[in-house]
């Protein structure tokens, strides 16, 4: 989803799109891509991918398959797979993630767990024939 | 067999010349049928169904926006409506302004909208309801005080004057995202401002919005907040033209 540039491709694209001028509270769940560029306070998760923008302040604990940050979040992270964290991002909370890209100036307080355990279990959950009912 | 329901703002004397040419047009295309002028009756429901038992084909409303919500509000409140859902059509001829919901079926002259009629392209689309009240383009309030609720999971807050749409089908090429509003998924799509990264993008069938105002269904028909605002069990098929702002 996120070149190497950290630009978030198809933003277009994204199922759910919360905008600059909007406050978000409540439990978040969806299935497609979200943008978080206001506020969000509750929980967001996603079996798809995140991106969080620079002027975005989300106070949640964040699920998803991939995530680009580049706002604030007080919360815990947990990236099934590739998480890029912005040189803007602010996160206060542990992260968790498969892969791990960090640019300079960005600032996390707290635990970062990077464990290819994680991107193993989604691959071989990607790679896996169904199961005959 | 056509039912073609005339608004009853089509009695002023400048939309006689407009209905001459419809009606001239009919004629010769061989599309006549039975005109309900809305002015002469006092229940659009009952007229409607009645014409439905007695085995009408397609329903044009004639007229705006407003005409059209009071067609299809009367269609698919009636009990026959489901049993003969398959086979009634809905079409409109504009005539005069606040002519959007036509736009979006590609129907933008009333003479075309003849040629349309004859040409009998069909698509099956969703229906919104808010309150009681159905749309079938969006409903829209400005408010900087609306709370949206979310299918009961999360909620929104404005954080200024903002114009909020909730859009079924969409009818302005001018909408951030509006070519992924989609008439066929059972879902409306939420959009709140209109420039990035204001812009919001949500797409769900259960709205519901608190505050202060109301809200236009169609630009035509304004009901009061609360409401609460998704997407109807019945669609509709319609006849529309190439020119549509939908595939």
């Amino acid at each position: 989803m996120f070149s190497k540039d950290n630009k978030l491709e198809k933003f277009k694209e994204a199922e759910t799109i919360i905008g600059a001028s909007i406050k978000v509270k409540g439990n978040f769940n969806g299935q497609g891509d979200i943008v978080i560029e206001g506020f969000l306070e509750g929980s967001l998760k996603t079996e798809a991918n995140v991106f969080i923008g620079e002027k975005a302040r989300v106070n949640a604990n964040v699920e998803a398959s991939e995530a680009l940050i580049n706002g604030e979040i007080s919360g815990n992270i947990k990236i099934k797979k590739y998480l890029a964290i912005g040189k803007t991002a602010k996160i206060m909370g542990d992260v968790q993630c498969g892969e791990i890209s960090i640019e300079r100036g960005a600032s996390i307080t707290g635990q970062i767990l990077v464990s290819s355990e994680n991107l193993k279990l989604s691959e071989n959950k990607k790679n896996r024939p169904e199961e005959q009912a | 067999m056509n039912a073609y329901i005339y608004d009853d703002f089509l009695n002023k004397s400048r939309y006689r010349r407009a209905l001459n040419r419809v009606e001239i047009r009919l004629t010769d295309l061989g599309l006549n049928g039975k005109i309900i002028r809305l002015g002469a009756i006092k229940n659009v429901k009952d007229a409607v169904q009645a014409e439905i038992k007695n085995g009408i084909k397609n329903i044009i409303a004639v007229g705006n926006n407003e005409t059209a919500n009071k067609v299809i509000s009367a269609m698919i409140s009636n009990k026959a409506y489901g049993f003969f859902q398959k086979d009634i059509l809905f079409s409109i001829i504009p005539i005069g302004n606040n002519n959007s919901i036509a736009a979006s079926f590609g129907i933008h002259k009333e003479e075309e909208a003849c040629n349309i009629l004859l040409a009998r392209r069909i698509k099956q689309i969703d229906i919104g309801i808010a309150g009681n009240n159905i749309f079938l383009n969006k409903a829209e309030l400005t408010s900087d005080n609306a709370r949206i609720n979310i299918n009961d999971e999360y909620s929104l807050e404005l954080t200024r004057k903002t114009k909020v749409q909730i859009i079924n089908l969409n009818d302005s090429p001018s909408v951030i995202y509006g070519e992924r509003v989609d008439p066929y998924d059972n879902k409306l799509n939420l959009i709140i401002n209109n420039k990035t990264p204001e812009a919001t993008f949500i797409t769900s069938d259960n709205i519901k919005i608190s505050g202060s105002g109301e809200i236009i269904l169609d630009e035509s028909v304004a009901i009061p907040l609360p409401a609460e605002i998704g997407i109807i069990q019945e669609k509709i098929n319609i006849i529309v033209g190439k020119d549509r702002s939908f595939n």
